[in-house]
Parts: C-alpha cells; sequence; structure tokens
C-alpha cells in the first residue's frame, strides 16, 4: 500500500491491531498412509536443540517447537498450518518445554487421529508490513 | 564421617597403651573389653583390614584406570569403616565405664527410661541432578571430563557405598540404582549422605581393543591432556583418606599411589526426612569449580527414604484375652488370642490361625488417637480389665479385654505403653507400613556401558581386526566431512594442486589435507585442536586431489599422521572404493593431466556448497550439510553411507534438527 499524500493511512490501524503475535487453534486430522499416520508437516526446535539455529524464531534464545516445513496437500495444510508457526500446545500438552524427542512423539501418538494445535504465528503482522513497503 | 562436635567420641590418643594394643592387633582380655558386642567389632575390625590390605595391593597392581577407580573407592570405604568401628568401640568402652561406675557410686533402681524400638530405614533411587553450562552442553568443546563418583551412605557404625558412577557433561543426573537398607536404626538416626568424587582421565573406555587401537592411532597426547596425565602421575602420594577428618591415623597407612576421592557434598537426612515418597533435599557441597574432582551439581540430592520400624512389622505381644464389647452384657465375653502388631490388636478364634494365616476374628486398631484405659476391679472380675476406645467414624467404640492373670494385664498394659511410646517416636513412620524393596542378588555388572549419550558413537564390536580399525577411521572421516559446513575453502586451494614444491615425504598419504585426519575425534569434540606436529602445518599442500571438500572447522594446521604401510593402504583402497572412482589409489601419482581440469571444476562447487550450507536448514529436511548433495561430478557416496550420516546428522546435537510428523 503506498503513501499517497491527502488520503488516510488505513495501514497503520490495521499494523495496531495485528502488532501482537496470534494465536491460531488449529485441528489437524491425521491421514493414514499404510501403517503410519502423518499429519504433513516437520517440526524443528526443543529445549535440548541450538536455538540459534532456528530460521523462523525472532527471538534466537527460543527453544519451542516451530514448524519448519508444511507438505502441499497435506492434512496440516489443509487445516491451515503455515511455516514458520511456533507450536505451543499439542492436545492440551504444553510443548513450549519439551525436547524435541518429547514434541515429535506428542504429534505422533497412535491412538489419536485429530490432533488439536494451538499456534502463535506473526504472519500476519508481516504480510502488513510487507505491504506497507 | 566423623562429626567433630560428638562429645561422646574422643579419639585415642597416641603413643596412649590403647593405641599400642591396638596397633598390634591384640587385645588383652581385660574386664573391660569381654563382651560380646566388643569381639562382634574387633572381627569386623579385623575383616576391614584385611579387605584394605587387598585393596592396596590390588591398586598398586592394576593397569586399568576403571580397575583403579574400583579399587581406590574400595580402599576409601574401608579406611572410613576402619574409623568408624574404632570410634564405636571407643563409644562403648566409654559407656561401659560410665556405668560401672554409675554402679559402684549409688544404688538407683534400673531407670525406667522406655527405649524406642528399632527399625529398619531404606534409601533407595538416590538421584543427583548436574547443572552443566549450557555452552557445554551444546557446542561439545574440549575432551570430555570426566569423573567417577560414588555415595557413601552412614548410620551410627554401619557404612554402605554405592556403585560407582562415571559422569561427564552428556549426564544429567547422576543415579545410583541401589537400595540401601539399614536394619537396626533407632527413630534419632542420622543418615549422613556423602558424596566423594575423582577426576578420570578422559577416554580410557572398557571398549573393545580396536577402537582403542583406533583412537590410539589417531588421537594424540595434546597439551592439556599431556597435564592431566602429569598430574595424575604425580607422586604426591598422600593416604586416600582425604575428606578432610585428618583424625590421628592410628595405624600405618601404606602410601598409595592411585586416583584419590575426594569429598564433594554431603548432606544429613533423619527421621524428619522419611516420608514414602521421593523427596527432594539440599546438598551441601565442599569445594569449587577449580578443584580437579569437582562435578557441577545443582545443589540438591532427590531419595526415598522410607522406614520400617520393628512395632509395625513384628509382633509386639501376643497371648490369649477375653474381649467384650462395651455396654454389652457381662457374659458376652469371646475368648481370643490376641497379636499386636502395627497399628492393630488382631484377634483370632485360636492360635493356631496366626500361622496359618486365617483372617482374625476381629481387629481392633491401636492408632495415635486410640485411648487404652485399665479400670479398677471389675464387679464381676477379680482381675483388671483393660478399656480401648477408638472412633470410627464419628461413634466411639469400647472394647474392654480382660486377662487372665494381673501380671498378664499388666504385660499387655506394658505392651500398650510401649507401642504408644514408639508411634510418638516414629511419628509419620506409624501411619501407614511403608514398603521396602530388598534388593535383589544380582551379579555387578563390571562393565559400565558408556553413560548412555546420543552423541557418542554407536559401537562396533567385530573381531579386533586391522578392517576394524579402518573402519572406524573411515566412519570418522566421514563424520568430520558432515561437520565441515561451518568453514569456507580459502581460493587459494586451488592453487595447491599438486604443487611440487611441497615436500613430498608423505607420498604415501592419499587424501587432502583438508579431510584433516583426525578421525579420533568423537562426536564432542568440534575443533580439531592438536599440539602434534604436522610437518606441513598450514597449507593443504601435498596432493590436492581436486577432493572438493571445504576446509574442515577452524583449525588452521592440518596434520598427518605417519601411518603403518598397510593401514594406509587399506584405508586409500577404503576411500576410492566409496568415493568414486576419481580418486585414485594413493600409491600410483595420480596423472596431472587427468586431473587437472577438474579442481578447476570444482572449487566453484565447494564455494557454492559453502555458502548453502551456511545459510542452515532452509528448506532441507535432516539438516546435514548439503555437500556431495549438489550434483559435484564424483559418485555419490553408496547409500549405507548416507544413512549413516542421516544418523549422525540426526544425533548431532549442533543441526538443528527436523524431524517429519
Amino acid at each position: 500500500m503506498s503513501f499517497i499524500p491527502g488520503q488516510p493511512v488505513t495501514a497503520v490501524v490495521l499494523h495496531f491491531q495485528l502488532s501482537c503475535a496470534l494465536q491460531q487453534r488449529i485441528e489437524i486430522c491425521k491421514l493414514r498412509q499404510g501403517e503410519h499416520l502423518i499429519l504433513g508437516f516437520s517440526i524443528g526446535g526443543g529445549i535440548d536443540q541450538d536455538p540459534g539455529q532456528n530460521p523462523f524464531s525472532e527471538d534466537k534464545s527460543d527453544k519451542g517447537i516451530y514448524v519448519t516445513r508444511v507438505t502441499p496437500g497435506g492434512p496440516a495444510e489443509v487445516a491451515g498450518l503455515m511455516m514458520g508457526d511456533k507450536v505451543m500446545q499439542v492436545n492440551g500438552w504444553d510443548m513450549t518445554m519439551v525436547t524435541h524427542d518429547q514434541a515429535r512423539k506428542r504429534l505422533t501418538k497412535k491412538n489419536e487421529d485429530i490432533v488439536r494445535l494451538l499456534v502463535t504465528r506473526k504472519s500476519l503482522e508481516q504480510a502488513v508490513r510487507h505491504s506497507m513497503m | 564421617m566423623f562429626c567433630r562436635n560428638q562429645t561422646t567420641r574422643a579419639t585415642i590418643a597416641r603413643g596412649s597403651a590403647l593405641e599400642m594394643e591396638i596397633r598390634r592387633g591384640k587385645f588383652r582380655r581385660s574386664v573391660f573389653l569381654d563382651t560380646l558386642q566388643d569381639s562382634n567389632i574387633q572381627k569386623k575390625i579385623d575383616h576391614e583390614i584385611r579387605m584394605r590390605d587387598g585393596a592396596c595391593k590390588l591398586l598398586a597392581a592394576c593397569s586399568q584406570r576403571d580397575q583403579a577407580l574400583e579399587a581406590s573407592k574400595s580402599l576409601l570405604t574401608c579406611n572410613i569403616r576402619i574409623m568408624a568401628y574404632m570410634s564405636e568401640l571407643q563409644r562403648m568402652k566409654e559407656a561401659q565405664v560410665m556405668q560401672r561406675v554409675a554402679l559402684r557410686s549409688s544404688d538407683a533402681g534400673p531407670t525406667d527410661d522406655r527405649l524406642p524400638c528399632k527399625g529398619k530405614v531404606a534409601i533407595s533411587d538416590l538421584r543427583i541432578p548436574l547443572m552443566w553450562k549450557d555452552t557445554e552442553y551444546f557446542k561439545n568443546k574440549g575432551e570430555l571430563h570426566r569423573c567417577a563418583v560414588f555415595c557413601l551412605l552412614q548410620v551410627g557404625a554401619e557404612i554402605h557405598d554405592t556403585d560407582m558412577v562415571i559422569v561427564d557433561r552428556t549426564l544429567t543426573d547422576i543415579c545410583f540404582d541401589n537400595t540401601i537398607v539399614f536394619s537396626e536404626a533407632s527413630p534419632g538416626f542420622e543418615l549422613r549422605v556423602e558424596m566423594y568424587s575423582c577426576c578420570s582421565e578422559e577416554d580410557y573406555s572398557t571398549g573393545s581393543t580396536s577402537r582403542k587401537l583406533a583412537s590410539k592411532l589417531s588421537s594424540s597426547l595434546g597439551r592439556s591432556a599431556g597435564k592431566k596425565l602429569r598430574v595424575a602421575m604425580d607422586p604426591g602420594a598422600c593416604s586416600p583418606i582425604s575428606n578432610g577428618g585428618g583424625a590421628t591415623l592410628l595405624l600405618p597407612l601404606p602410601t598409595v599411589v592411585g586416583p584419590k576421592y575426594h569429598l564433594l557434598a554431603h548432606t544429613t537426612l533423619s527421621l524428619s526426612h522419611v516420608q514414602d515418597s521421593f523427596r527432594t533435599h539440599d546438598l551441601s557441597i565442599s569445594g569449587n569449580e577449580e578443584c580437579s574432582h569437582w562435578v557441577p551439581l545443582y545443589g540438591n540430592v532427590c531419595c526415598r527414604l522410607a522406614a520400617q520400624p520393628h512395632c509395625m512389622t513384628q509382633q509386639m505381644m501376643s497371648g490369649c484375652l477375653k474381649v467384650k464389647q462395651f455396654g454389652g452384657d457381662p457374659q458376652s465375653w469371646t475368648n481370643v488370642y490376641g497379636v499386636l502388631k502395627g497399628t492393630n490388636l488382631f484377634c483370632y478364634h485360636r492360635q493356631e490361625d496366626v500361622e496359618a494365616n486365617i483372617e482374625p476374628a476381629f481387629t481392633i486398631s491401636i492408632n495415635k488417637k486410640t485411648r487404652i484405659r485399665a479400670s479398677e476391679k471389675d464387679r464381676h472380675n477379680k482381675a483388671q480389665s483393660i478399656c480401648i476406645s477408638n472412633h470410627y467414624g464419628g461413634e466411639e467404640v469400647t472394647h474392654t479385654l480382660s486377662a487372665d492373670s494381673r501380671e498378664d494385664t499388666h504385660r499387655w498394659m506394658e505392651a500398650f505403653w510401649q507401642q504408644f511410646y514408639d508411634m510418638s517416636q516414629w511419628k509419620q513412620c506409624c501411619d501407614d507400613l511403608m514398603k521396602i524393596e530388598l534388593p535383589s542378588p544380582r551379579k555387578p555388572t563390571l562393565v559400565t556401558s558408556k553413560q548412555g549419550s546420543l552423541y557418542h558413537e554407536m559401537v562396533i564390536d567385530t573381531s579386533d581386526d586391522i578392517s576394524t580399525v579402518t573402519d572406524i577411521l573411515a566412519r570418522r572421516m566421514e563424520e568430520l566431512e558432515l561437520r565441515s559446513q561451518l568453514g569456507t575453502s580459502p581460493p587459494w586451494m586451488s592453487l595447491f594442486e599438486e604443487s611440487p614444491g611441497c615436500p613430498r615425504t608423505h607420498n604415501r598419504l592419499p587424501h587432502s589435507p583438508l579431510r584433516c585426519p583426525r578421525p579420533g575425534l568423537l562426536s564432542s569434540e568440534a575443533s580439531l585442536t592438536s599440539d602434534s606436529d604436522s610437518p606441513c602445518s598450514t597449507s593443504p599442500c601435498s596432493r590436492y586431489s581436486g577432493w572438493a571438500e571445504p576446509l574442515s572447522l577452524s583449525s588452521p594446521s592440518s596434520h598427518f599422521r605417519p601411518r603403518t604401510l598397510s593401514l594406509d593402504a587399506k584405508l586409500s583402497t577404503l576411500r576410492g572404493r566409496g568415493y568414486g572412482g576419481v580418486l585414485q589409489c594413493s600409491c600410483q601419482p595420480p596423472s596431472s593431466s587427468s586431473l587437472a581440469p577438474i579442481p578447476a571444476q570444482c572449487v566453484p562447487q565447494a564455494t557454492l556448497s559453502c555458502s548453502s550450507s551456511t545459510s542452515s536448514n532452509s528448506s532441507s529436511e535432516g539438516s546435514h550439510s548439503p555437500e556431495l548433495s549438489d550434483g559435484t561430478p564424483f559418485s555419490r557416496p553408496s547409500s549405507a553411507r548416507q544413512s549413516l550420516r542421516n544418523l549422525r546428522a540426526k544425533l548431532d546435537p549442533r543441526n538443528w534438527l527436523q524431524s517429519q510428523v
């Protein structure tokens, strides 16, 4: 959105509303592929991982679990999960203080067909920022 | 292990007659010492002295570090036990003397002090959390500093030791699996937990000899390792009792050279810490980071401390009784056989039922809230009767007991009083019976598996063959490839193809020095620091055989190690096999014509791969550096190696792990 002098800048208002990270609830129905139940995304991070190498986190000491890839057409993409989301909870279990393996296990429980994720995302803020450039 | 502020204990004065007797190991059968208890203790002391001699001999004779650590641990334990027994002996003698004096001076009747019953105290599942620095844990710089740690647990004169555990920075908690039971502890017991540690040299693992050989071949004694070795070899031979107890040494201790344990932390637990679940207690830490035996303790110890007083587990009193419910008609007396155990008075129909495990007729609970009263002579009965009142759910129920004779009644009352006293002394242990699991006798595992770290290599246990050694070396070199994402290949690399100026002394060496043949590095070492002098120090001279590997890591010097002929040849064939046909066997100098064009191509490849690897983990899964996967002219390594590489990448914490779900 370019700044045209004389015109009200509505983008600023939008920016204020969305300056905090959004929390999204995402419900993913696992897809059965053979004997595996897949969700269709990849995660990175964990309290046992080096947080400095996380390309998605703003704060480089954040040891949370981030979505690093979303398989196109997979259940996660269909449910609205996006790359760069930080996973806060999975089916009520906290994911902000878990090891990488614990996180993976909580997502891949065989007896659960649906996982409900609570994620935070700053993509809208970034989108607005981009649009203002 | 002494508490110096215990006034009841006194050390034996040097040169005194008693000390001389002890030195000679003989005891005059004097009136002071002629009791059963004393001889028991004496036997124990003798036993420990023999054990100590054995441990000294073992320590002097053993060559492996692990054996030395174990022997030193037994030595320390024996010494401490001897001191504890000696002090116990002293205490008993003093008590006897006091008793004699008291008897002589006054004819006071037997003291009416009630003694609480003893009990079993068990401590199990000791866990001591550690607090490594964040950077240490992730970056894994430097050699793996290891310590050997064990605990001593003492109640009175009874000292038990736990197994020894090797601690390094991959461990987050020190766990001792032993369950230790002290059978005769009074409620005022003090369980002293002491943690001893000793610095252990790095990497003296009990692995197979081929591993040892591989590590020996490929690692040299660096500056820091050498320093440690020198310190360890230092014959600063003070006796292994180094806990600062400093008691006058009664017996001439042989000076031992070997690993020395130092007291690292201690704490004292007592009845108030007893609970039927895990609890965390504070540790008092002696020592600081400067000590060689330092282990970064978080400051707590978690354990389960349980107690079973004898009043809960044993029959305290039993006999025939007549019971009737209060308020019932005088004729409704029931004859029972009563057994007082724990918080209950079990009333069986017959005495035989007790052994037969038949359910009792009824049970009267005897707990803290019970009120027991001996009533005066009943109108109908000559003997006294005992009334027991309990509150069962709001209402008060009273039972009346009557024994056969006056003495029996008196004995029962005495038993009840004792039971109440015990319950008041043992407090929370008498609420419910705490379970104590006796450790099942099992064979002590001699070879402790490496305290599991994901970041260590898999053990390769094949026969001691040169091929296993070369395999290990080859794998380690691969690993180095994996980690070479940090370095960039300097542009002057291309200049060093086949440079004739370089000394060809090591013309047998097949590969590019960039590969840095230091496979001695376990995955825990990131930097190639070394103090060995290499013939070609900085320049990657010798044959740049077109191997487009970026310079591994940050080490400025690359190293050669003169290798044996056979190993060398073997390695070269291995590599030739695995990495495509371009690299020829080292035995033949590659014709410059065939190789010359390739380096030129490769250099841009090298820089490309480096730049992509520094922008980490953009789209790749598994996050291993995409060195060889971007269309290099070389054939790709075999799939087995690729999967091994993947596994390594997964386990290496310095990659930022990604998992597909």
